[in-house]
């Protein structure tokens, strides 16, 4: 049993390391616009290099592709970089866009108004999500196994309920959430933007935006200075899912068709995104600002690639190279800085 | 171009970020030279641009195809680029590599989707760009098209449901009408393995002793087809043929065969007389397999590709050969 005393010990350790933590935090924040200047940079650099390269890189046209593109691999990472800036992963991200997708398509095919299929296609991917959150915090899984377990789960899920076949062909109303213009730009990356402005906020002003700081790089003292920790990671992995159903509206309307399939692989293009951005897979450090950055240099990359008509195989080859010469140069930027 | 790059990027600046930028800029630099050095072949030489979208390059049957293609092109005098996703089930990015290549001002595009209702909206696009589009291998899904208003002007392909009803009718005769067959599917929705499954199953279903006693799809794949055969073979120990939608599947499963081993004891007939496959019906491991002529659609979409973007008229549906390969 807990002495008054030694309860007002442990407040008092609490309250100091949370103030560490905020110290510590300030300091990361002003890193972090250091750091998503340094990706910005390498952003541009790629730009200059492909407007050299080829005439077709630089067009209105070719920026609005890229950045449509880029779309639904940006919005999956949001969630993704809540999850790991939280010190956790999700590997499940890509099954559930797929799971959310086909619940979308069939619930349009049995002849649900728009807005109640997408609302019903958002809660199961939350649902899904928020079981993940739940494994983890209560269940005390490690992020990795139980998103692992959850990618399975919901990629069979989604087979099950399509018989393993693609379902589509929507109203042109419904498709044109991903065809449609807004003042002349293409809707998802008006969607993209939006999404982004709105998890930025949360994410850096926000009380739980705070605590998934907090918990990513020090769990015990924010454990310790009177967070609930369980309920905050549970709802990280919510807000996972939502973002992995919001890409799938996109990708759906889209592509005109709902595939069991889809989104195999997404969690890496997400992981991707997240770390090149300077995302620190320990927790504890990113921002949204980084990955959007992250996830154009890899849709840049791709788009310029397919413009130099480059193969294939080394498409791949230079990608992976990108990846492992970004995180590795902020690995090394890290030590410096102690 | 490295000073223009220095002077961005000064690494005196004092965060480490800026070095950051500086290191991965240079590293895509780097890379991107390599590339650019290593590219050839797209140079603008104001000659017709013909792109060819396949499924996946890492596949015998797409390399053919990209052969014949290669081979037209040179003939025709048209430069060729060549792209296709790193998996074969991968739409998304089959359409992002058709709008990309739709910037580029590409004057025709021959395709072979990776999604017969997927693609629709890009082919849609490619309308609007106004260039020809040549369909090649697995036709687009008629009603998705017909309700998108995607034109195409030519589609070549194997007729499937024909080479599926001769795979059937080789099993009926090879086993005397009586077998226990276990089927080997393609990815479930792609039309090239619906086609040819319900060409096999039309012509056994008339032979009451032809059985197909497991049907489940191994994704085309060769390592999947080693496990669902495997698994089949515990389920069903008395199968006595496999019929497999493609030669890597057919593969996979003689390895399951082997690995059981019942080699011999079971008759693998697969579907593409990929070269692997025609050396393991040599080796007597497989009994036979479907020859599709993928070089021959290649270059037969190429050369309808470019009479089309010279306004010549081309035929709406071409279809190439098809043959059974068997041990001579």
């Amino acid at each position: 049993m807990l002495t008054a005393a030694s309860q007002a010990r442990r407040q008092a350790e609490g309250q100091a390391r949370g103030q560490t933590g905020i110290q510590a935090r300030a300091g990361l924040r002003f890193r972090g616009a250091g750091r998503r200047f340094g990706t910005l940079a390498g952003l541009v650099g790629l730009c200059l290099l492909l407007w050299i390269l080829t005439p077709h890189f630089l067009t209105v046209a070719n920026a609005l592709n890229v950045m449509e593109q880029t779309s639904i691999n940006a919005i999956v990472a949001v969630g993704m970089t809540y999850v790991i800036v939280s010190g956790g992963i999700d590997l499940s991200v890509g099954s559930l866009l797929a799971l959310s997708g086909v619940v979308l398509a069939e619930a349009l095919k049995s002849g649900w108004p728009a807005p109640f299929a997408v609302a019903a296609s958002f809660g199961v991917g939350a649902a899904a999500g928020l079981a993940n959150g739940l494994g983890i915090a209560l269940g005390r899984l490690p992020p990795f196994i139980m998103t692992l377990g959850m990618m399975s789960v919901a990629r069979g899920a989604a087979l099950l309920v399509t018989d393993g076949r693609p379902v589509s062909g929507f109203s042109s109303g419904f498709r044109s959430l991903a065809t449609g213009h807004v003042l002349g730009v293409p809707s998802p990356i008006v969607f993209t933007l939006a999404i982004y402005a709105a998890a930025a906020l949360v994410l850096s002003r926000t009380r739980f935006g705070r605590y998934v700081y907090g918990i990513g790089g020090n769990e015990e003292a924010t454990r310790l200075s009177g967070v609930e920790v369980r309920f905050h990671k549970t709802i990280v992995y919510g807000v996972s899912g939502l973002t992995s159903a919001i890409a799938a509206l996109l990708l759906t309307a889209r592509l005109n068709s709902a595939q069991p399939i889809a989104g195999i692989n997404y969690e890496l293009d997400a992981i991707a995104a997240t770390v090149i951005g300077g995302t620190s897979l320990t927790g504890g450090e990113g921002s949204l600002g980084g990955t959007i950055v992250g996830a154009l240099i890899m849709g840049v990359l791709r788009n310029g690639l397919n413009l130099l008509g480059v193969s294939s195989f080394l498409q791949q080859l230079v990608i992976g190279a990108v990846i492992i010469a970004a995180v590795l140069v902020d690995l090394m930027l890290k030590e410096k800085r102690g | 171009m490295s000073i223009l790059v220095a002077q961005v990027f000064r690494p005196d600046v004092r965060h480490g970020a800026a070095l950051k930028g500086c290191a991965t800029a240079l590293a895509i630099v780097a890379s991107l030279s390599f590339v650019a050095c290593n590219r050839g072949g797209t140079t603008t030489s104001g000659r017709p641009r013909v792109a060819f979208v396949l499924k996946t390059l890492n596949s015998p049957f797409f390399n053919d195809m990209q052969r014949g293609a290669e081979d037209a092109a040179k003939k025709l005098g048209v430069d060729l680029v060549v792209q296709a996703a790193d998996r074969e089930i991968d739409v998304e990015r089959q359409m992002q590599i058709i709008e990309n290549l739709l910037q580029t001002g590409i004057n025709a595009l021959c395709l072979t989707p990776s999604g017969s209702r997927e693609v629709v909206p890009a082919v849609v696009k490619a309308n609007r760009a106004n260039i020809p589009v040549v369909i090649v291998d697995t036709r687009l899904d008629p009603a998705a098209s017909s309700e998108a208003g995607a034109k195409i002007a030519s589609f070549t392909g194997s007729d499937n449901y024909e080479g599926g009803r001769i795979a059937g009718r080789f099993i009926t005769s090879a086993s005397g009408g009586r077998a226990k067959v276990a089927v080997l599917e393609g990815i479930p929705g792609h039309e090239t393995g619906d086609s040819r499954l319900r060409g096999f199953r039309d012509a056994v279903k008339d032979t009451p002793d032809v059985q197909i006693v497991a049907s489940q799809t191994a994704n085309w794949e060769r390592d999947q087809g080693f496990n669902v055969f495997q698994n089949m073979l515990q389920a069903h120990p008395d199968v006595d043929t496999v019929f497999a939608c493609n030669d890597m599947m057919a593969l996979g499963a003689i390895e399951a065969i082997r690995a059981a081993g019942k080699s011999g004891k079971i008759r693998v007939v697969g579907f593409d007389a990929v070269d692997d496959a025609r050396k393991a019906i040599e080796d007597g491991t497989m009994a036979a397999s479907v020859a599709q002529f993928p070089d021959e659609m290649g270059r037969v979409a190429v050369e309808n590709a470019v009479h089309a973007l010279r306004g010549e008229a081309v035929p709406p549906d071409v279809r190439v050969r098809i043959e059974l390969v068997t041990k001579k």
